[in-house]
């Protein structure tokens, strides 16, 4: 097997992989610190898509097109988040898991119409910027340089989480309430404050990795349900609430999946599968995660 | 079996004999569709309202079923009775592989474990070209000549679904049934008093998925054609659905859930295509605002009622 | 192993993480003894149940239950081979009726949990009649069994214990919650059972009364500790128990 064939699978799938890591770490997060599986993750993702789209297209004359409408993308689906958490989510966080999965759930069906209403069922195509257009060679081997942004952006959020959950007090807060809501309570810390913006960030994040994502190839219905299922798996393996799990279990799947599409293009996907339920059948609590919650 | 249920069983059970006598083609096809799916409900409800647990894959084994009658039927020509059979041990039997692995866990895990294994046989269906078709389905399954026709497959649907739903209604009310019932209230409790709890509910795992097999199996002449998304996680959900929306009692739940559901699909469908839209609205309305479904509607009413001299019957009609 | 010990429990350790909750127990217990295990709390006891009924698996030590090493054995098969326990805290089905729950406990004595196709409402009658009249709770049989008292609760748990027929029957705090009248009802149907049906009981109690009342043999835990064991007359004269309990009435 030629080196460069190998290098250049290995960092398609540390993309895909980062890719996996944005779009996981704020399910993972959500999940760790309220319990709730957010069905609608990679679906809010996908809005973040559409909405660069859209922010682009309205400044695509100016030379910074791309790196403005990514943050304006980003903020607007964080801003979607929000409303979502005060109006539905809340309602739900002393409810049974079936109606808390169903609500997340009907989300996807809503905003998965609310986009083909919005933006219709073409493709989009948003033109990358001129930074990122041509390849990069290491060792000789042409590497896409978007590529090379999506892992960029995928660890400085890495760092970026790493440091607000370990050097300041909220992420302090968020730590603890993963480990015991409890706990956090009765030290006199409004939970609900804390919900609502744990779940706005992952949700920003996700919004964030939707913009990213755009110029990457085009932009279509369905991507969602595409990811989101994977996405899901890299929590499962990494560990809900565990953010270097989350990272690890990224990388794997992305990798699994770039180099299984060499051998074995048909069944990338099934041993994806096959690893989760492993996972879930001998450690349900991921590799990073703690039993305590399981 | 207390005099009340029976009669309203009767009265529900005449009502869909005569039914079709009065309506047109389309109405009759959508009937059929609602007692399909009824059973399928029904039987995702063995797990969820008597076992206590979500499952989010349990279109899985409707899937195997659809394909294991459809390929029966096209490829080997078996006759229809033979494969729904075949169906429901197909569907027993990946049952019996999986569920021995989902029942391990509980709650969410067990909710994610399911959904999990439901997208893998998903993707076995869709990428097993040669055999499946993958995502270009199964065409071509028509039933035998004596059913092939709206009316009389209605027929043939009523009977096979009516006898399913009898027989897990049965199963509900034996001592496996109750087993079951204590396992959902109180899985430690049923350990202490001797029971192999995982072993029971392997058993009404496998049970549950061979009646959504039979569900599968009546799908597949009744829409000629079959596709992997019988599997999807989509299909999954539409039992979940049904028995939220319908209610949480054990039998009435599920049915009423697909008789709100499938008709509010046709009709729904008939004049927008934004089907999901309403749907995840209606979904929404309902967790938010009926938690106990159109069932828990009816027993408040009927319980604002002026009193009567039989004690109130509780939704599984059990009356000691 | 000798013949007539029923129970016999060597060496029984148990940690976790730093706390030692059982350390080094050994028990015996003869068929036909009517036992008290005490102590202050956080002594063990609940432990101790935990430990033989195969709730944890002990870190050192053995167990064997009627001749049978029952010490890895899982929870399910222990009751199955004839070991009981109601639980401190009631451990009953709280959205079937009472009557259900007695019924479910003893279709699963009658070995009937598989019957798939019988209607479970037409088995079981006399004996599920015969179990709730013997606790008290004849009147209560409609009732969902989670809307009941404490007390009522408790009979149902004490119930659900005995329709498995047991060799050896646990209880933990039988009495607690009740009433003076229903405190004797309790104890002498315990009484009865172990006298006339020779069923052998061991329970835990913070009631004296009844830990003296009833009690043959009584043994003290301390800090997952054996610190006495004996007649009860005697357990209640020794110094360390006397110490150990200072300032309560024993």
């Amino acid at each position: 097997m030629e080196l460069s064939l190998l290098l250049a699978q290995a960092l398609s799938g540390l993309s895909r992989g980062m890719m996996l890591f944005l779009i996981a770490s704020g399910l993972s997060l959500i999940f760790g610190v309220m319990n709730i599986l957010n069905f609608a993750h990679a679906t809010l993702w996908l809005v973040g898509a559409y909405a660069c789209y859209t922010f682009w297209f309205i400044l695509q004359d100016h030379s910074f097109a791309i790196w403005l409408a990514i943050p304006l993308a980003a903020l607007s689906v964080g801003l979607v988040g929000w409303i979502i958490e005060v109006l539905l989510i809340r309602r739900v966080y002393e409810r049974e898991l079936p109606e808390q999965l169903l609500l997340t759930y009907a989300m996807v069906l809503i905003l998965g119409d609310l986009i083909k209403i919005t933006w219709g069922v073409e493709d989009k195509l948003i033109t990358r910027p001129a930074l990122l257009a041509e390849p990069v060679f290491i060792a000789g081997v042409p590497i896409d340089s978007y590529f090379i942004f999506v892992i960029a952006v995928g660890f400085a959020v890495f760092f970026a989480l790493w440091w607000f959950l370990k050097k300041t007090r909220f992420g302090h807060i968020v730590r603890a309430a993963v480990f015991s809501r409890e706990m956090v309570g009765a030290l006199g810390i409004p939970i609900p404050m804390i919900y609502t913006g744990v779940f706005v960030m992952g949700i920003f994040i996700a919004g964030l990795a939707g913009a990213i994502q755009g110029p990457v190839g085009s932009v279509t219905l369905g991507m969602d349900m595409a990811i989101v299922i994977q996405a899901f798996c890299v929590v499962i393996i990494g560990g809900f609430g565990s953010l270097l799990g989350t990272l690890v279990s990224s990388i794997i799947v992305g990798e699994v999946y770039a180099f299984a599409i060499l051998f074995w293009p048909g069944g990338a996907l099934a041993l994806i599968f096959i690893l989760t339920a492993m996972v879930l059948i001998v450690r349900p609590w991921g590799l990073f995660g703690t039993p305590l919650r399981a | 079996m207390s005099k009340k249920i029976l009669a309203w069983a009767g009265a529900v059970f005449a009502a869909l004999l005569l039914l079709p006598m009065v309506l047109g083609e389309f109405w009759v096809l959508v009937l059929t569709e609602i007692l399909i799916m009824g059973l399928f409900a029904v039987s995702f409800n063995m797990i969820f309202g008597y076992m206590g647990q979500l499952s989010f894959g349990h279109a899985a084994y409707y899937g195997v079923g659809a394909y294991t009658t459809g390929l029966l039927m096209v490829k080997f020509g078996l006759p229809l009775g033979l494969s729904l059979l075949a169906s429901m041990v197909m569907a027993g039997a990946v049952a019996l592989v999986l569920g021995y692995f989902c029942i391990r866990l509980t709650g969410i895990y067990f909710a994610i474990l399911t959904m999990a294994f439901g997208q893998l046989i998903f993707y076995i269906i869709f990428q097993w070209y040669d055999f499946t078709g993958g995502d270009n389905g199964l065409q071509g399954i028509r039933p035998p000549e004596m059913l092939d026709g709206a009316w009389s497959y209605y027929y043939f649907a009523l009977l096979v679904v009516t006898a399913g739903v009898f027989v897990m209604w049965v199963i509900s009310e034996s001592p496996f049934g109750y087993t079951m019932r204590a396992i959902r209230d109180n899985t430690q409790r049923t350990r202490f008093v001797g029971l192999n709890t995982k072993k029971y509910m392997l058993i009404n795992f496998v049970l549950a998925a061979m009646f959504a097999g039979l569900a599968g199996g009546l799908w597949g002449p009744f829409n000629r054609s079959l596709s992997p998304d019988l599997c999807n996680w989509h299909q999954s959900g539409v039992p979940v659905f049904m028995t939220i929306i319908g209610g949480p009692a054990g039998f009435v739940g599920p049915l009423i859930g697909s008789v709100i559901y499938t008709f509010l699909m046709a009709f729904v469908t008939g004049f927008t295509e934004y089907w999901p839209l309403t749907i995840g609205i209606i979904i929404t309305m309902v967790v938010l605002f009926l938690p106990g479904g159109v069932w828990g509607l009816v027993e408040r009413y009927s319980a604002a009622l002026p009193a009567r001299e039989e004690p109130p019957v509780d939704p599984e009609g059990e009356a000691p | 192993m000798n013949g007539d010990y029923i129970l016999a429990v060597e060496g029984l350790c148990k940690a976790f993480g730093g706390l030692q909750a059982t350390s080094e127990v050994s028990y015996s217990m003869r068929q036909g003894e009517l036992s008290a295990i005490i102590g202050p709390n956080g002594a063990g006891k609940s432990t101790f149940f935990n430990l033989i009924t195969g709730f944890h698996r002990p870190d050192k030590g053995k167990v064997l239950f009627k001749g049978a090493d029952i010490t890895s054995w899982s929870s399910y098969r222990i009751a199955r081979f004839g070991m009981s326990r109601a639980f401190q805290v009631s451990n009953i089905y709280p959205m079937l009726t009472t009557y259900q729950n007695v019924r479910q406990a003893i279709l699963v004595q009658q070995r009937r949990t598989m019957d798939l196709f019988r209607r479970a409402e037409h088995l079981a009658r006399k004996e599920t009649a015969e179990l709730l009249e013997v606790t008290g709770l004849g009147e209560h049989h409609q009732e969902m069994a989670g809307t009941m008292s404490q007390g009522d609760k408790k009979r149902l748990e004490l119930a659900l214990a005995l329709a498995i027929k047991p060799d050896l029957l646990l209880l933990d705090e039988p009495t607690a919650g009740m009433s003076v009248e229903e405190t004797h009802e309790t104890m002498e149907l315990v009484a009865r059972l172990n006298r006339d049906m020779g069923v052998t009981i061991l329970f835990t109690e913070h009631d004296m009364s009844v830990v003296f009342g009833y009690a043959r043999r009584l043994t003290v835990l301390h800090q997952g500790a054996l610190i006495a064991d004996g007649a009860p007359q005697d357990v209640r004269a020794d110094e360390e128990v006397q110490r150990v309990y200072l300032g309560e009435e024993v």
